[in-house]
Formats: structure tokens, sequence, C-alpha cells
């Protein structure tokens, strides 16, 4: 659709400015520079929040960068902006705050595009999982960065073992699409945590300790904490300026799909629709991390991006709240800190079982949300954080294990 | 994906689509040629003008490469919840949605590569309409 193309590159564009504008104001363009220069040779793994490794504007230009790769790849396939590659994006953007840097993301696009030509494709087919599949750049800075090889071996290494890794991950990402069907918006992050395993177990069979990182930036940094809700308000008004009461219909409507993997808002409703939910719905959860008191930091406002993002394609306020009450009921039940890292975090990213919600109801959607938190409080040690969707990978294990029985239940129980 | 696995996703799909409203006759009729394929599916049940409408729009949807070599492996595979025509529309040449004469739901479609036209496909679209003989909406 023509009109939900314009209106969606009309506010990617403007997210992207945006960053860069931070990132060059922030603290100044030589500070961001070298800070942004060196984000590139910096470990990646869960969690290294940039903004405190690097700095403020060093992380927005990162992002920035990161952001205009995205689009970049999506100029060269000829793939138009729309709700799942406008998703694609904010993740990206979001994540080269905690994690993706321009290097450990170009191995894995060149990776999946090769993937790709093995087996008579084009890249196209395949390009959303190449945006969403540099989740795993952390891998390529552990090899150039963390192993401790010298730099003219473990660099090529890193790019080498990166085009490989982007190779298996297409057929890995199929393959998980078919356990929960659709109902975890964060396939590549369950693919991602798959991969994820073997590398982090492969070093460790080597002897090399993983250790878990805990950056966690707890300033209270005026450009950080605007971002988001910045992003959020001018959704609102593009929404808005595309005709209040059409925009309004459309966003009622989109409260009413499941989000069901692929559910393109803007082409399904319409594109006011779809910038007033990824607006709303994005202010709404900057409004629970500001009650809560925690800190709008790297990893804060990559999941914040990643719910504006997925605002086009999949989350509504209707389909994500079962699942955050159920993610509540979890935090209150087993007594966790509602401002701890990772708690926030599964707040925010636990919303890609909002499809379960929006297709099973209320009470699948709360269990979900629930046994979500449970779970990922693990997994990220199973992986030694060199997959960054650590929330992609458990929601994609609660999604399939709740799938499983409903399908079970509905083709077994007699009529 | 090879063309059997491809033709018997689809078919899958589309005929989860059509056993989804219940009816009491379903006719699947298949026609291959060496670079086209045409599918006619037939029902006997009674839709609305608006219900034939949606259905016209999700299989003659844009065709968009980026979600039909990934969301559209899920065509004829995960079938919990409601099923999507969309996913089967991205992969398709075209397709035609019309009424049988006894009200039902007759559907045509057409699979081909980039330079398939379906107005040459040998098999007279007709033949196809067997099963009801069709009308466009």
């Amino acid at each position: 659709m023509a009109t939900s193309g314009n209106a969606l590159s009309r506010f990617v564009a403007a997210t992207i400015l945006l960053f860069f504008v931070f990132g060059v104001f922030a603290d100044g363009p030589i500070p961001a520079l070298e800070g942004f220069l060196r984000l590139q040779t910096s470990r990646a793994r869960l969690l290294s929040d940039f903004t405190a490794i690097g700095g403020t504007g060093a992380a927005f230009l990162n992002a920035g960068f990161v952001g205009l790769l995205g689009l970049l790849v999506l100029r060269l396939n000829k793939i138009s902006l729309s709700g799942p590659t406008a998703a694609a994006i904010f993740t990206m953007l979001g994540f080269a705050l905690f994690g993706k840097t321009l290097l450990n993301c170009i191995p894995i696009l060149l990776g999946v595009s090769l993937s790709a030509l093995l087996v008579g494709k084009q890249p196209r087919e395949y390009v959303l999982i190449a945006l969403f599949g540099t989740s795993l750049g952390p891998i390529i800075s552990f090899v150039a960065f963390e192993l401790g090889i010298p730099p003219f071996l473990a660099i090529p290494a890193s790019l080498i073992i990166g085009t490989l890794v982007g190779i298996v991950i297409p057929p890995l990402a199929i393959t998980m699409l078919h356990l929960h069907q659709g109902y975890c918006l964060y396939n590549v992050g369950l693919t991602a945590g798959f991969i994820g395993l073997f590398a982090a177990s492969l070093p460790n069979a080597g002897g090399i300790n993983i250790e878990i990182m805990t950056d966690w930036g707890q300033r209270a940094d005026p450009w950080l904490i605007l971002a988001v809700p910045l992003l959020g308000l001018l959704a609102v008004l593009m929404g808005l300026a595309a005709g209040p009461g059409r925009s309004w219909k459309e966003f009622l409507a989109i409260q009413k799909l499941s989000g069901r993997l692929p559910a393109d808002y803007g082409e399904l409703e319409g594109p006011g629709g779809a910038l007033l939910n990824a607006g709303l719905l994005s202010l709404a959860y900057c409004g629970f991390v500001a009650a809560i008191g925690a800190p709008f930091n790297g990893p804060v406002i990559g999941g914040l991006m990643t719910v504006l993002g997925f605002g086009f394609f999949g989350k509504s306020l209707r389909n994500t709240l079962p699942v955050f009450a159920g993610l509540m009921a979890a935090a209150l039940l087993f007594g966790k800190d509602l401002t701890e890292s990772w708690v926030v975090l599964a707040f925010l990213f636990g919303t890609a079982l909002a499809p379960l919600a929006g297709e099973f109801g209320v009470l699948v959607g709360m269990i979900a949300g629930f046994l979500h938190l449970v779970v990922v409080e693990r997994t990220g040690a199973w992986h030694g954080g060199m997959s960054l969707y650590n929330n992609g990978f458990a929601g994609g294990l609660t999604a399939t294990l709740i799938v499983s029985v409903i399908e079970w239940y509905r083709s077994n129980a007699k009529r | 994906m090879k063309r059997r696995e491809f033709i018997v996703h689809l078919i899958g799909e589309v005929s989860s689509f059509i056993l989804q409203g219940e009816p009491d006759k379903m006719v699947i009729s298949l026609h291959q040629e060496p670079d086209g394929i045409h599918l006619a599916v037939v029902d006997d049940r009674v839709r609305s003008d608006a219900e034939i409408r949606n259905i016209e729009h999700s299989l003659n949807a844009a065709r968009r490469p980026e979600l039909a070599g990934y969301y559209g492996e899920m065509a004829g595979h995960d079938l919990l919840g409601a099923s999507r025509l969309n996913l089967v529309g991205w992969q398709i040449k075209g397709a035609e949605v019309s009424r049988t004469a006894e009200g039902g739901l007759m559907l045509n479609l057409w699979i081909g590569g980039e330079g398939f036209e379906y107005g040459k496909f040998s098999l007279d679209a007709g033949a196809g309409h067997g099963a009801g003989g069709g009308k466009s909406v």
C-alpha cells in the first residue's frame, strides 16, 4: 500500500534523523565519534549497555548508522517499508544501543543473502530474516575482540564465522516458525537463541569461561529519557494528521486483530491507525518504565523501540495487556524487583507473546506472560548472551509450549 | 521448495479456509503445465458479497517477496487458528473469485513464475468451472 509506505517512510526517516541529532548534540560531535569508534571494537554480548560503555551520543550515533544500514539493505533488495520491515528497522535501531554495531551486523546480513542464493532464491526473500538475524552480531564481536586471538587472525575469523552463522539462520528460522505457528512475534529470537546455545557451548568446551555481563546504565540523561516519548508523540500526531476520524477507526479495528505473524497493520487496516497504535503503545510502555522508576538506558530504550516497531506488526494495546498482566502476576508472586534489569526487559520484550492473547483470549495471554517471566531468567545464561534477543528465545519457547498443548487438545478432544 | 510440496501447502491453506466455513461439499481440481498450475476449489456455502470481496482482496494481494519467502512457509502447514488466504495470495500469480450456480464459492488460482501469463494457460479456465459453473463477481 503506497500511502502506508509513504507515511511509514517519513516516520522511519524522522526516527533515524532524531537518533543522529541526539548522537551529535548529547555529548558533542567529537566525543560521540570517538565513542562510536570505540563501540565497534567493544564486546557486545548481553548486557552491554552502549550508553554506559561509549556514552549517550556514541550509542545514538551507532544506532543511527545501524538503522541506515538496514535501510540500505532494503533499498538494495528493492523492498519498500511496510509493517514488518519497519519493525525490523526499529528493532535494529533499538538493539544498536546495546549490542549491534555496523561491524557485527554486516557478516550476518551477507551470510543470510548467501543462504538465499545457495537454494536458488533471491536475497530479498530472506531480507527480514537478515535484518532480524543481526541479533547474533555479538558472536562476531566475541571472536574478534573477546577471545584474545591476535587481531590479524581474529578479525578475518570473526567475519567468516559471522557469515557462516548467517547462512544457517534461514533454515532454522523457518523451522522455528512452525514450532510456535506465528504466535511469538520474535521468531528470529527463538532461532538466534538456539544458535547461540551452540555458539556459547563451543568455546566453553575449549575451556573458555564465558562470563555474563551486566553493563546497565543508571544515569538520568534527558536525551535518553526523551527519545522514545518524542517518537511516540510524533507517531500519534502523524497518525492523526492522516485524518483523525479515519485513523481512530483504523486504530480500533487493529485492536480486534490477533496480531499473529504476519500482521501488517498498515496494510490490513490503514497507515493512520497503525501509526496511532504504535505511538500510543510506546507511550504506554514509556509510562510504565517511568512509573516503576527504571532507568531509560540503552537496553530499556531498545525494548521501547521494539515495542514501537512491532506496533506496526503484531502488537496492540489490547493484545499486549493480558501478557503484561501475566508478567506482573509472576513478578509479584515470586517477589521480583520490578526495576531489576532482566525484569524490566521481560516486561517490554515479553509482549512478543501478544498474539496468543489476541487469538486465544485473556487467560492464555496471562499464562503466557507468567511463564515467560519464569523462563527468561534462566535462558540468558544458556547462550551466554551471544544472542541479543534473549526474550525472543524465552518467548519462542513459551509460545511453543502453549501452542503445542492447544493444538493437541483441539486435534484430539472429542467434538 | 519443490513444486509438489508447494502445491500441497497451497491446497492445505485454501482447503483449511474452505472447511472453516463448514460446507457440505468441497471439490478441488488441479491442472499442471510445465510453467504454470491452475488450481480450482469449489464449495457449496453461500457467502455475502462482503465475504467474497475480502477473499478476492486477500488472494489478489500485491506480491510481497519478503513475506512470501519467510512467513509464506506457514501456508498449509501451521493451521492452528484462523486460516490466512493472504499467505497464498503473496505466492500466486493471480486469482478469480466467483459464485457457483448454487450460490457456493469458486476459486480459480494460477500459480507460476515471473514470466507465466495465466491468460495464455492452455487449459480453458471454464474447464475448472465444471464443478459448479462460476460467474465472476
